[in-house]
């Protein structure tokens, strides 16, 4: 994993010493609101409903033991005992005080964390792939790329004042498993005529209001030019992007707009004036950095094929973790563990202290010190050799972390909603909590099999509603909340938004609508083979309207 | 009937301008402000914003039911009674954290 150079280091003490300043300076009263807000924004705090919230960066998701464990630090010692994972994949506490953020800030620093970036119109956290570095299906490992482009877009001194934020992911493997096209820029390995390796440009995907598809603005960029080509990018988008009206600054309304080929001719003639400049990547310092990210110290191991069925029979619980959790290797004898933050009955995404403790010692035991935050929620363990795997999930037992519903209909993607949101117009978890309950029971979920629910509490889509192959869209209404409920969006290479089917439902029927959808899939359905989201492409939006609402 | 609410600054709690001048947690000891007394709410607000402690400064509606005052808006009720799942109480002010006008 990368460390901090020494430039790293001293820029993040540099600006936690400037933000204890400021911080102290605005207790003081030497500073007011409006000249203290940006301020806090750019380290990351925001004004929720109730209190503070302070969003931590998990740079590309990736986490070391002792980073988790600061994070239980800070939650037991600052906040409430507990965080939240979120759909960027980074943490956020909901109850600091200003008073404690920078000695919150300092304890970050120490185990090379920060804030920064993680609010306003800048170049927000670089995700990408949970399984990076791990999945058998890689054509190359995102991380290092990811590492570039974080240290390339930190303070960037263009960028920090775009029309709206900015977000890029990046996969290193044909399964989308970043939602490349729903990001601001969407990168993904291919290869070029000659065989090597370098990445496809998608463009203007986005959720929020007007979701949007990225399109392909470029088949094929070398690492060489990489950073020289998203600088163009950015520097079309920070000229043109609308400024006029904050809902239609992002770079998806440009290229809607001025359409595909007119922004991409800009791009290409700003990357004609840049390129080959300063922003050239030359292998040495790729190699540098990918050095940051090589092999631990994989054992030689026989390639194990895990009897799930024979589990299954012995212990079910431990069966369905197997058979749901894991992800392939690509090293033989290893497979990587989903921990799955979807308990039933609780608020997806939020981890107790002594959970991420447990997760740390089991990390550095038996994952290489090493552990990721996935867009989902939930957290990856990547590099398990499977004679441990019995191990891990004992004592991921013992943390109450052995839910094994990765990828079911439970495993919910959700985001604070108006519980704790001052944006939201609608409270989403109280929604997931009900779902969760309905459909608790394992032998349903097996039955229903891959499902994907996200929702979100108000129109900014932060629970990514449009990409749930059932999302719902929690809406104020006339003083009350109301859930419209989405069919047949798809986050990953088979990118879609969901439609509308028809009017919202108050919250105590969206349970039974979204069973009404699951039991017209599995009516309908040609095989228990055929997923939701496929059998809603062969079938179109007939059956689950009048699932929804009747033959009207 | 209106009233004023707020977070305070260093706790971000939620606070309300009770009938002393003082910001205060408890949502029923909150001054009301009828329809004819809004230069006595502007004032307020403007006496407010000079001691920079209050952030958020909104005017609410609110209607008294039984003697009990209860925000229209459900986003104020929630303010009012913390989370309702995970249920969390508010945050509280400290010591150092009351502010007056």
């Amino acid at each position: 994993m990368y460390r901090y150079d020494e430039f790293d280091a001293a820029f993040v003490n540099a600006r936690a010493a400037q933000f204890r300043d400021q911080v102290n300076r605005r207790i003081a009263g030497e500073i007011n609101e409006d000249q203290f807000r940006p301020l806090r924004l750019m380290n990351g705090l925001y004004l929720q409903l109730h209190a503070y919230m302070f969003r931590i960066a998990v740079p590309y998701g990736t986490l070391r033991s002792k980073q988790l464990r600061k994070l239980a630090y800070i939650a037991r010692t600052y906040d409430r005992g507990y965080g939240h994972f979120t759909t960027r994949t980074n943490i956020q506490f909901n109850w600091p005080k200003l008073s404690d953020i920078p000695d919150m800030i300092d304890h970050l620093a120490e185990v090379e964390m920060h804030a920064i970036q993680t609010s306003g119109n800048c170049i927000r956290n670089t995700t990408t792939d949970q399984f990076a570095g791990a999945a058998a299906d890689e054509i190359i490992d995102p991380r290092p790329v990811a590492e570039i482009i974080r240290q390339w877009s930190s303070l960037h001194p263009e960028f920090s004042f775009l029309p709206r934020k900015f977000k890029i992911a990046l996969t290193g493997a044909p399964s989308d498993r970043a939602a490349i096209k729903f990001h601001d820029i969407g990168l993904r390995a291919a290869r070029n005529g000659a065989g090597e390796i370098g990445w496809e440009v998608w463009v203007g995907g986005g959720l929020g209001r007007t979701p949007m598809i990225a399109k392909l603005i470029n088949a094929y960029v070398s690492n060489t030019d990489l950073l020289a080509y998203l600088e163009s990018i950015l520097r079309v988008y920070n000229r043109y992007g609308r400024r006029d009206n904050k809902y239609k600054a992002r770079i998806k309304i440009l290229v809607h707009e001025e359409g595909l080929e007119t922004i991409k001719g800009q791009v290409e003639a700003e990357f004609a004036e840049i390129r080959g400049g300063v922003l050239t990547l030359p292998q040495v310092e790729l190699d540098r950095i990918s050095a940051y990210f090589a092999d631990p110290a994989f054992a030689t191991l026989p390639a194990t094929k895990i009897d799930i069925a024979r589990e299954k029979i012995l212990d079910p619980a431990y069966g369905r973790w197997l058979e749901n959790n894991l992800n392939a290797h690509r090293v033989p004898g290893y497979a990587s563990v989903t921990i799955s933050l979807k308990p039933i009955g609780k608020p997806p995404g939020d981890a107790t202290a002594a959970q991420m403790d447990a997760v740390a010692d089991i990390a550095e035991k038996y994952s290489f010190d090493e552990l990721r935050v996935t867009h989902e929620q939930n957290l990856v363990l990547p590099h398990v050799a499977i004679t441990d795997l019995r191990t891990v999930y004992d004592a991921l037992v013992e943390a109450k972390l052995e839910a094994g519903n990765v990828g079911e209909i439970t495993d919910i993607i959700c985001c604070p909603g108006m519980d704790f949101c001052s944006l939201a117009t609608a409270r989403s978890i109280p929604i997931a909590e009900e779902l969760s309950r309905k459909f608790s029971s394992p032998q349903r979920q097996k039955e229903i099999g891959d499902l994907k629910i996200k929702i979100s509490g108000c129109i900014n889509a932060c629970g990514h509603h449009h990409v749930g192959h059932i999302g719902i869209l929690g809406v104020e209404k006339k003083g009350g909340e109301l859930y419209q409920i989405t069919v047949g969006g798809d986050a990953t290479e088979n990118a879609a938004v969901g439609k509308i089917l028809g009017p919202g439902f108050e919250a105590e029927d969206v349970p039974n609508a979204v069973e009404r959808l699951v039991d017209a899939y599995i009516a309908r359905r040609e095989s228990v083979d055929e997923p939701f989201i496929a059998a809603f492409r062969r079938l179109g939006d007939k059956p689950f309207k009048e699932a929804l609402y009747g033959n009207e | 009937m209106e009233i004023l609410t707020g977070n305070e600054l260093v706790s971000g709690a939620t606070v309300y301008l009770d009938r002393n001048g003082a910001w205060v947690e408890d949502l029923q000891q909150v001054r009301l402000f009828s329809a004819n007394e809004t230069a006595a709410r502007d004032e307020a607000i403007a006496r407010t914003k000079a001691t920079l402690r209050i952030l958020s400064l909104e005017i609410e509606n609110v209607t008294v039911r039984d003697g009990k005052i209860v925000p229209d808006r459900l986003r104020e009720r929630i303010r009012a009674t913390g989370s309702t799942t995970p249920v969390f109480d508010r945050q509280h002010l400290t010591e150092d954290d009351h502010v007056s006008i």
